[in-house]
């Protein structure tokens, strides 16, 4: 195909493509920041009364501060939960069960099959027996390391399959370390990147899930966003920019501590 | 051998093969989580929609909410997930073939690869609100088309409608059959391509003998996990739409109370017949996954 010169239609393609993506974003950011009414927008005030007013003043809202403070703790000990379930779990599939490994990647496809208006169907059934639990702010942990259990799982197990993982251990063991040191002086930091990218799209996962806290009227930061967009549209999708910001950065901080490690190894 | 079977002796046996049950129990955590916080809620939905309208146990939810209005919602949600499938297939693959052909400049495919990742997770109340400024009633580009001479609400358009959702769920569905099938169309178009045509075949025979077949497992994957992805979607459709035509916003009005009926298993029987959809829509993906994994291998 290359002998072909420049496919031009492949960059049409991805030209149009493209700009499928960004339109709709870029409209938001539009109504976000910009004060004039789409029916006077025209190529002369395209550029006339931008401001971050309706930002600051959806910061100033009651609630704001709350949401954000409760979706970035839930975000945290998600994040926690995950790992510290999910690392030793894949470690030890990968040492042990090498045979089982198919059976763990069909449990990792339960999350698919039970979607998440499912599972919060599943947990109003059982509200009555767990008031208490699901009455506290972080009964949604749990259920959030569920959902995010396949992209933290497949991140784990990709680069696990890549080490060679029964030399690195048999070497730690007989050197004398235990089984502790091993895991977090050996396995872990051979891992790291992969670590890293499971918590960074466990977080992501978290601030952006709506389904379980609607129903179950928790408010989250998505949960308020859609309250305050009832009330002020464009303050809304100020929020909504905002909080795409926030996970956009936090992808490109795990673009580039993912790149300098590739590099780093590289290089020696 | 069981008379060794002592404190030292068992450190001495650990880098060997432990003992069966030490096997299970490494899994335990992991499966206790997936057991308790999400196997045992499915049971309850199932346990609660195998119910009657009196209360008795018995079949009459699962009936009821596969007939009438709740007949029409499924027909209504299977109709637009086939639609956003379909297009998200043939868009997906148009796309991963685009970026497959494309050498130049070099940063091409690794930016695409990135923004896929990226955009196939996009659902939910960001990627609604994104398209009500570009395609709601105020949005940019419908008014853009009414100056134009183009009402796009003339007619029954509505983003909360069938092609108003198959666009929407582009969005995340298009990059999704990317992810999933570049491997594949790249495979395609390298070394086999060359190996064709060295042994006589044209294109015609290429794709006929060779690019379908090997691509197919691939396209068949792809549309079933568009397809799940679709039907199961809640966040992105409620930020969008009130339309209880659609199954999971359904089960969320059931499940919050606002439709009343005096019967409390119907929500959770329309819940269990998501599940059991999507169930065999992801063992139909297993399957055509596996037989496309064997061909990138190879």
């Amino acid at each position: 195909m290359r002998d072909n010169g420049r496919p031009v239609w492949a960059y049409f393609v991805l030209c149009i493509t493209g700009l499928f993506f960004l339109a709709p974003f870029l409209t938001m950011a539009r109504f976000a920041f910009q004060n004039v009414l789409v029916i006077d927008l025209g190529w002369s005030n395209l550029f006339e009364n931008w401001s971050f007013d309706k930002a600051t003043a959806a910061f100033g809202a009651t609630y704001f501060a709350e949401s954000l403070w409760y979706s970035l703790r839930l975000a945290v000990f998600t994040s926690v939960l995950s790992v510290a379930i999910i690392v030793p779990t894949a470690v030890f599939v990968h040492l042990r069960l090498k045979r089982l490994r198919t059976i763990i990647e069909f449990f990792t496809l339960l999350p698919y099959v039970i979607p998440a208006i499912g599972l919060v169907a599943g947990i109003v059934v059982l509200k009555p027996y767990i008031r208490g639990f699901i009455a506290s702010d972080y009964s949604l942990v749990p259920f959030y390391a569920v959902l995010s259990l396949p992209f933290t799982y497949r991140a784990l197990d990709s680069a696990l399959q890549s080490l060679p993982l029964e030399t690195l251990v048999s070497a730690s063991r007989s050197l004398g370390a235990t089984w502790t040191q091993t895991l977090f002086r050996v396995l872990l930091p051979n891992i790291k990147t992969a670590v890293i990218s499971g918590v960074f799209l466990t977080i992501a996962i978290v601030l952006g899930e709506y389904t379980i806290a609607d129903v179950l009227l928790k408010r989250t930061l998505p949960a308020f966003m859609v309250e305050y967009r009832g009330t002020d549209p464009r303050g809304g999708y100020a929020l909504a920019v905002l909080t795409l910001a926030l996970t956009t950065l936090l992808f490109v901080v795990l673009g580039l501590l993912t790149r300098s490690r590739h590099e780093k190894s590289r290089s020696s | 051998m069981i008379s060794l079977k002592t404190e030292k002796g068992g450190t001495a046996s650990k880098g060997v093969v432990p003992p069966f049950l030490l096997n299970w129990l490494g899994l335990l955590p992991f499966a206790a989580l997936i057991f308790v916080f999400l196997v045992v809620p499915a049971i309850g939905v199932f346990i609660q929609a195998l119910h009657n309208s009196d209360g008795s146990v018995g079949f009459g939810s699962m009936r009821e909410a596969v007939t009438g209005q709740n007949f029409d919602a499924f027909v209504f949600s299977f109709g637009f997930s086939l639609g956003t499938a379909t297009v998200g297939t043939l868009f997906g693959l148009l796309v991963a073939y685009a970026i497959a052909v494309t050498s130049r400049p070099r940063w091409v495919r690794g930016v695409a690869m990135s923004f896929s990742g990226v955009t196939a997770n996009m659902g939910g109340v960001l990627l609604a609100f994104a398209f009500l400024s570009l395609l709601g009633r105020q949005g940019v580009l419908t008014k853009i088309f009414s100056a134009l001479g183009w009402d796009l609400y003339a007619g029954d358009f509505n983003l909360g409608n069938t092609v108003g959702l198959i666009v929407v769920y582009s969005y995340f569905n298009i990059p999704l059959m990317v992810l999933v099938s570049l491997a594949a169309v790249e495979n395609v178009k390298g070394t086999w391509r060359e190996a064709c045509s060295s042994l006589g075949g044209n294109a015609f025979t290429y794709w006929r003998r060779v690019g379908l077949p090997v691509l197919s497992p691939s396209i068949i994957s792809g549309f079933l996990l568009l397809f799940a992805n679709s039907f199961s979607a809640y966040a992105t459709a409620r930020a969008l739409t009130d339309n209880s035509k659609i199954v999971p916003l359904r089960i969320g009005f059931f499940l919050s109370g606002d439709i009343k009926t005096g019967t409390d298993s119907l929500g959770y029987a329309l819940a269990a017949w998501m599940i059991i959809v999507m169930a065999v829509c992801i063992a139909l993906y297993w399957i055509a996954r596996s037989r496309a994994e064997r061909w990138q291998r190879a």
